[in-house]
């Protein structure tokens, strides 16, 4: 009986090791709602990464809400009010921003997000097939190049300031990272002809070898050469911005729609979309708190936006009577309170395509680039025919003539709340309000966050130190 | 696993069909040592077995000792226990005394008891007289200044709201710092398992109170390493109620109501006080306006006249037709956050009872909390069975089941515009109605919540269950075996509806339904050996394993697009905008091993040692092992002190150990893609980098005390000291975004808390007037030693090497140019300046307290009972974070301010610390110092005055007993702060423990704590 009692205690304390054994297994746990590294394994998989760089684009610290709209708010001196209560786009409005505004690091932060999944994507390139491999790498590399873009406008000095060999821009990072290490992942900002120059190899790359249409609206090679355009007109090079700009107007098969209206809240692109960001109602930049609509729709509308950004009737000036531009806004309340205020039309309904660039904007480049080249005429149109084909559409009046300068007017009026008159500005040496182009509150703050976790980063002058 | 545990059910069922020679009956009796009365209901157990019964209603008893048992432990609630050593006799009558009854208690510890007198470490205990009927939703609020070294932070006058605890200080950064809490032997969950949108729920709340028979709080490394790798933030253990044998069932109902109003009002501006400062607002602006030149006016009063215009017509905009000049409309906006009274209502029914062979508690209760804001209503009710059956005298087998249903109806956090305590900001001459529609005005400063307060709902419904099954076999009267089965089933669903005219409505009506089960299955097996090694020694060991795992699955939908506010579930709505749902699990698998040995009761030795695995970490850093040794000399012992009357008892004791923490979440270890959705387009974004070598945070801990009875027990305490130092912090480390992410887990840095823990008990008075006092208080010094230069913030706060977690760091404010009224602030030569751009920010306060504790007293005279119950809380800031809006001059926006505005500064030569105000020209309104507050509190938190009807009366009711009272909480209160001291909002940007661990002491428009006046009634049949 002794016997039998130890015995079955050793079997008891064999038991407690052998559950004990069986558990262990139950340790590895995978995770279930997501997938690590290793699980990239596919051209589907890589893909997959591109198309979530898509997803970041249309977040609202990229151009789901920010990067039009702190350009316009930025840009703004009177044509624009910020009448909401969120003080960090009130200082951006006043220009007032300090080294801690989220907005800045919002934009910064999703910024090299993009950049890290385009960055995924050609590092593991070798994954694709053959057949696809250059679309896609160059599909990522426009998309790297376009947030490169948007990083240098708004956290360096522009361009037409000069100096860029000495001007710091922002971090380069063209490779991946899979393990951190402050050694190396620790950058200094690179100098604005270095970010440049990275990104017109990503556009005319992206422009030479992505196809001509692309499913869901995902970019083709004629948003590449619409960035491109941009890019060369921030550098003045007027022929070659004339070029990209004509080859978008003459062979994307692109035109403009019926009427004004018809290039805004749309399901998907419009017949005019050189590139758009797609959003639906379970894929968007928000609802609430942000995105375009949210912060430009009127509270008044249902489904209501915040009306925090409206329009000041002095604005409508810039039309004449007539313009279905000058029509193109409303009468709404705000969620802080405002009543009766003017707001635009552009940005009116949740869940539509956001044009990022619209083929108007490539008449009005062509035309511009062409009156101020100097040289022979890119493009069978004359400015005067480019800029007189954009105000038909709209029903303005044709103009007998036009000057260089008076197509950056019309650029004004057909780009408005789309976030081009700051870097137009800028570009042209225009002051915003009294502001001359290089005031140190027209550049963002490069976010404390980043200078405190990298002593390399320098800040923008007038910011804390 | 289930084949070895069938296996291993049929092993103690044949066990058990074996019995012992050599039995011996003792019989006895058990008195009252107050006079000399019968005592029924006393438990008399052999010690070290299952072996035990109860006297009977004349205080008689009979029980069988088996072989090798010599040792009797009589206790019974509220008396002192008594262990007695038979030898040959064959009656042990013993009389009781509720005297001395610290050394003998019975405490809980991890896997066993131990008497308090035998203890090596520091635990502190809290008894169930101390929580039941707190109006408070969940019982850790009533250990809140009884527990030293304990401290519970509840934030907010919010019922439902999750609660801070910190056991001898904060001990960790990015990894949870709330204790384990283990009821009946079963880890519970312990996270919120809220909407992430919201503040943080505590599902503790889901127990009842009124069930705990103790609580106990265990402390240094000796007590909590038996939980290695969940122990290092301290271990809370509870003991639910139950039954005696030979004790005829007692029926008890407690009924209670209470009345709450909330402590303190910030107090804003009214009217006149509004009107004018804007007025002056004016003047203030166009002097500015026309000094700098930046309009071009002519004159000084041109410029003025054109500001008074200009702010004139924004209160005509807000006055909506009303004379707002004449102040026609006067309204306190604060007052209509809270609710006219909030009610509680607690009915708690329970029974309890047995024999020989069974016992049961058997409770079921009801009750409803109102907060003082509006909306916010905490519902539950449930019952529990606490089952406990000696199959034979070696084998028993139990049960303890509750369940739990809780609802609790939301308002939103604290940040958002909607949330009732935002309304303060609104104007006071904005008409609450509005004289076009007659309804609630829309047309406000801010969306009106008041709006929202009507329209939107929140509510969350929790299923809890916790059930543990457990059998206990004794082998040998020295040996037994303990298996428990335990499950924790959480079953939480929620539903939020915002109307269409709400401010988040949109005009078309939104919905989301959450719903989660979280499951955690739980089983501990474990011999304990205590062998008789006769003579002066004594050994007692536990060995035994454990294994946890919890399974985390939940969905969440969002939906839009209402026809009206009728239907106000997803079936109402047409568009779903969000869809999702996922699927979680973490294990812990963990053998532990525990030897307490003492020597002529004099010299006592403690060694325990845990070795956890967890699926929390890769398979390289898996397993992590947490030993513990412990000592205690019980000087009043010794031969030297045995002669004197004066020390009654005296025990030095110290340990030394090791324990984890690995609260992080799961798979920070790997680096991770999500899912993205782009309209066609399925997607991988990045979101982690991983870590591979990510291992457990340890904390070692040094802890020595000192327990001390004086005057036979009449003052008693103990006093402790501690060293707990925390290396390889898990760290959620900024790393540059370039990198494409924020933040990797890594084991980084080193904190420490040392402190020091003083409790004190007296009788003051004994007889039929008694008096008694406790006392604690305790000091803790958090320091960040080491974090290699990373910079971990939430919000103001953060993490600073040399500082304590959680100090505040801001703009130094300096107060006032007198000369023209503007803001002064610190720079980096520590000059004065006036541009906030060149402010440079450091640490200006901190929310740690160096000092808290309690003092109570409790009076008795015939029937009368009266308490008064005092917390307190010394050394802390609080940063009132609202003040940028509330507080700010106007600081640029129309906000009705707090009086505190009304010291501004008026005209050159002012000596003042308030700004001028501004609505142009703001100055002095961004986040700094200015807005840190002295944190430090005295409160009568609870004051009880109680009458038990006289027995003679009771007869003739046939009641047994029965005890009216009357409580007030929060009665009073000293303290420099503007609204309640006791407050934190729920950290900005989410829930991350980082700022769960950071964040505190800061209020952003935080409801206050209730004051509340409770009537009740206890009857015993």
């Amino acid at each position: 009986m002794k016997l039998t009692r130890y015995i079955s205690i050793s079997l008891l304390t064999g038991a407690l090791l052998l559950t004990g054994a069986a558990c262990n297994k139950k340790l590895d746990v995978v995770p279930g709602q997501s997938i690590t590294p290793d699980q990239i394994q596919t051209a589907a998989d890589v893909k997959a990464v591109l198309f979530g760089a898509y997803n970041s684009m249309q977040h609202f610290n990229a151009f789901g809400e920010r990067y039009p709209l702190i350009a316009d708010l930025l840009g703004s001196a009177g044509q624009t009010a910020f009448v909401g209560t969120f003080v960090d786009y009130r200082d951006v409005y006043n220009k007032a921003m300090v080294s801690s505004n989220s907005i800045a690091s919002g934009i910064w932060g999703r910024a090299y997000i993009i950049i890290s999944s385009a960055n995924t994507v050609l590092a593991k390139a070798d994954l694709l097939d053959e057949n696809e491999r250059d679309a896609i790498t160059a599909e990522a590399r426009f998309i790297r190049g376009v947030t490169y873009f948007e990083l240098v406008n708004f956290f360096a000095l522009p361009y037409s300031a000069g100096n860029q060999t000495v001007n710091e821009a922002v971090p380069l990072i063209l490779d991946p990272v899979e393990v951190y290490d402050a050694s190396k992942d620790i950058k200094p900002r690179a100098k604005v002809a270095e970010v440049y120059a990275q990104i017109l190899s990503d556009l005319t790359e992206a422009a030479d070898k992505m196809p001509a249409t692309n499913p869901n609206g995902r970019a083709t090679k004629y948003s590449a050469l619409a960035f491109l355009s941009r890019v060369y007109l921030a550098q003045q090079k007027y022929t070659e911005a004339a070029t990209a700009a004509n080859e978008v107007i003459t062979k994307s098969g692109l035109s403009l729609t019926a009427t004004f209206d018809k290039a805004f809240n749309n399901i998907s692109n419009s017949s005019e979309d050189v590139f758009a960001i797609q959003q639906n109602n379970q894929s968007n930049a928000g609802t609430s708190n942000n995105g375009l609509t949210t912060m430009y729709a009127a509270y008044s509308l249902e489904p209501s936006g915040r009306g925090d950004v409206t329009v000041a009737p002095t604005y409508l000036d810039l039309y004449e009577d007539g313009d279905d531009r000058k029509a193109f806004v409303y009468e709404g309340d705000g969620i802080a309170g405002n009543q009766g205020s003017t707001y635009t039309g552009k940005w009116t309904l949740f869940y539509k395509a956001i044009p990022v660039v619209r083929l108007s904007e490539m008449y009005l480049t062509r035309a511009e680039a062409n009156a101020r080249s100097g040289g022979a005429q890119v493009g069978a149109n004359t400015p005067l025919q480019d800029v007189n084909f954009v105000r038909a559409r709209a029903n303005a009046t044709a103009l007998a003539t036009v000057t260089a300068d008076q197509v950056v007017q019309e650029r004004f009026r057909e780009l408005a709340f789309e976030g081009d008159w700051l870097w137009t500005k800028k570009r042209l040496k225009m002051n915003v309000g009294t502001k001359v182009y290089t005031d140190n509150f027209l550049v963002l703050p490069v976010p404390q966050r980043e200078r405190d976790v990298n002593k390399q980063l320098t800040q923008n002058p007038g910011y804390d130190q | 696993m289930r084949r070895i545990y069938s296996l291993l059910a049929g092993m103690l069922l044949v066990m058990s069909q074996f019995a012992y020679a050599q039995q011996k009956t003792i019989t006895g009796k058990v008195t009252d040592a107050k006079d000399g009365s019968d005592l029924p209901g006393v438990t008399v157990q052999v010690k070290g077995t299952a072996v035990g019964t109860a006297t009977g209603i004349n205080g008689t008893y009979t029980v069988t000792l088996p072989k090798g048992a010599n040792t009797l432990v009589f206790s019974f609630i509220g008396y002192a226990s008594q262990e007695i050593t038979v030898t040959n006799q064959s009656t042990v009558n013993i009389s009781m005394s509720t005297g001395n009854k610290d050394l003998s208690e019975v405490v809980v510890v991890g896997y066993g008891t131990q008497t308090k007198r035998d203890i090596t470490g520091s635990v502190a205990k809290v008894s169930s007289h101390e929580i039941e009927n707190f109006p408070a939703p969940s019982f850790e609020s009533a250990i809140q200044g009884k527990a030293a070294g304990v401290v519970i932070e509840s934030g907010s006058g919010k019922v439902g709201q999750g609660l801070k605890v910190r056991i001898r200080g904060t001990s960790s950064i990015s990894a949870s710092s709330q204790p384990l809490y283990v009821i009946d032997g079963l880890p519970i969950q312990t996270a919120s398992q809220s909407d992430v949108n919201n503040e943080i729920t505590n599902p503790v709340a889901d127990l009842n109170p009124n069930d705990i028979e103790s609580i106990e709080v265990l402390k240094d490394a000796s007590a909590t390493a038996i939980y290695g790798a969940r122990g290092a933030n301290g271990v809370v253990l509870v003991t639910t109620k139950k039954g005696r044998a030979g004790q005829k069932t007692v029926l008890s109902l407690d009924m209670n109501t209470s009345w709450g109003k909330p402590t303190k009002k910030r107090h804003f501006l009214n009217a006149k006080q509004y009107v004018d400062l804007i007025e002056e607002a004016a003047v203030n602006d166009g002097k500015i306006d026309f000094a700098n030149g930046d309009t071009g006016y002519d004159t000084e009063a041109d410029a003025i006249a054109d500001y008074k215009s200009y702010y004139e017509g924004l209160l005509d905009n807000y006055a909506l037709g009303t004379d707002w000049s004449k102040q026609a409309v006067d309204v306190n906006w604060e007052d209509q956050l809270y609710r006219k009274v909030a009610h509680g209502n607690q009915v708690n029914l329970s029974a309890s009872g047995g024999n020989e062979k069974t016992r049961f508690f058997a409770s079921g209760f009801y009750n409803d909390q109102d907060a003082v804001v509006i909306v916010n209503r905490f519902k539950r009710y449930g019952g529990r069975l606490n089952l406990e059956h000696s199959a034979t005298d070696k084998l028993s087998l139990g049960l303890n089941l509750s369940i739990t249903r809780s609802e609790l109806n939301r308002v939103s956090d604290d940040n958002s515009y909607s949330t009732p305590g935002q309304i303060v900001a609104q104007i006071p001459i904005s008409p609450l109605i509005d004289p076009e529609t007659g309804k609630l005005n829309k047309r406000t400063l801010y969306a009106n919540g008041l709006v929202d307060a009507a329209l939107n709902s929140d509510v969350q419904t929790t299923f809890r269950s916790l059930g543990n099954a457990y059998a206990s076999y004794n082998f040998l009267p020295w040996l037994s075996f303990r298996s428990e089965f335990g499950a924790d089933i959480m079953s939480f669903y929620q539903e939020g509806f915002v109307g269409k005219d709400a401010t988040d409505g949109g005009g078309i009506g939104k919905g989301q339904n959450f719903s989660t089960q979280a499951v955690s299955f739980n089983t501990n097996n474990y011999f304990t050996i205590s062998p008789v090694l006769g003579g002066k020694h004594k050994l007692t060991a536990t060995l035994g394993m454990s294994y946890l795992q919890n399974d985390t699955k939940s969905n969440s939908i969002q939906a839009e697009g209402y026809p009206s506010d009728a239907v106000k579930n997803l079936s109402g709505a047409t568009n779903v905008t969000f869809g999702s749902s996922t699927n979680d699990r973490y294990d812990f698998l963990s053998y532990f091993l525990r030897a307490n040995y003492s020597f002529n009761d004099k010299y006592l030795l403690g060694a325990s040692v845990r070795t956890d695995g967890s699926s929390r970490f890769g398979p390289n850093n898996r397993w992590g092992t947490f030993p513990a040794v412990s000592a205690g000399w019980v000087i009043s012992q010794e031969d030297f002190l045995k002669s004197q009357q004066t020390l009654s008892f005296l025990k030095l004791r110290a340990s030394y150990g090791f324990t984890g923490n690995a609260e992080i979440g799961e798979y920070q270890y790997l680096s991770l893609y999500n899912i993205s959705n782009y309209p066609g387009l399925p997607g991988f974004v990045p979101s982690q980098l991983a870590n591979p070598d990510l291992h457990w945070e340890k904390t070692k801990q040094f802890d020595v005390g000192l327990e001390f009875g004086l005057f036979k027990g009449r003052l008693s305490g103990e006093v402790d000291y501690y060293d707990k130092k925390t290396s390889d912090l898990l760290l959620a480390v900024n790393i540059p975004s370039t990198t494409g992410y924020s933040f990797i887990t890594q084991n980084l840095g080193k904190l420490s808390n040392k402190g020091v823990e003083l409790t004190l008990n007296s009788i003051n008075f004994d007889g039929p007037f008694r008096w008694t006092t406790s006392f604690n208080i305790a000091y803790n010094k958090n320091r960040i030693t080491d974090i290699q230069g990373q910079i971990i913030e939430a919000g103001q706060q953060r993490a600073v090497e040399g500082e304590a977690i959680g100090a505040f760091f801001l703009q130094k404010y300096l107060g006032v140019d007198p000369a023209t009224g503007d803001a002064l602030y610190e720079d980096k030569d520590g000059k004065p300046t006036t541009s906030y751009n060149q402010a440079v920010r450091k640490v200006v306060g901190n929310s740690n307290p160096d000092f808290t504790g309690g003092f109570n007293n409790t009076f008795s005279y015939k029937g009368f009972d009266l308490s008064a119950f005092f917390t307190f809380v010394q050394g802390n800031e609080i940063y009132n974070r609202a003040g940028v809006y509330q507080s700010a001059s106007f600081g640029g926006s129309l906000d009705n301010q707090t009086t505190e505005v009304l010291a501004r500064w008026q005209k050159p030569g002012d000596i003042t610390n308030v700004p001028r105000v501004s609505l142009s020209y703001p100055t002095g309104q961004r986040a700094s110092s200015r807005w840190i507050y002295d944190g430090s509190y005295i409160r009568l938190k609870t004051v009880t005055l109680g009458y038990n009807i006289p027995k003679s009366v009771m007869a003739a009711l046939k009641i047994s007993s029965a005890r009216v009272y009357v409580s007030g909480y929060n009665l009073w209160t000293k303290a420099d702060y503007i609204s309640d001291p006791e407050v934190s909002t729920a950290p900005l940007g989410g829930t991350s423990e980082t700022s769960q661990n950071i964040v505190g002491g800061t209020d952003f428009y935080t409801i206050p704590q209730a004051r509340q006046i409770l009537v009740g009634l206890n009857v015993k049949f």
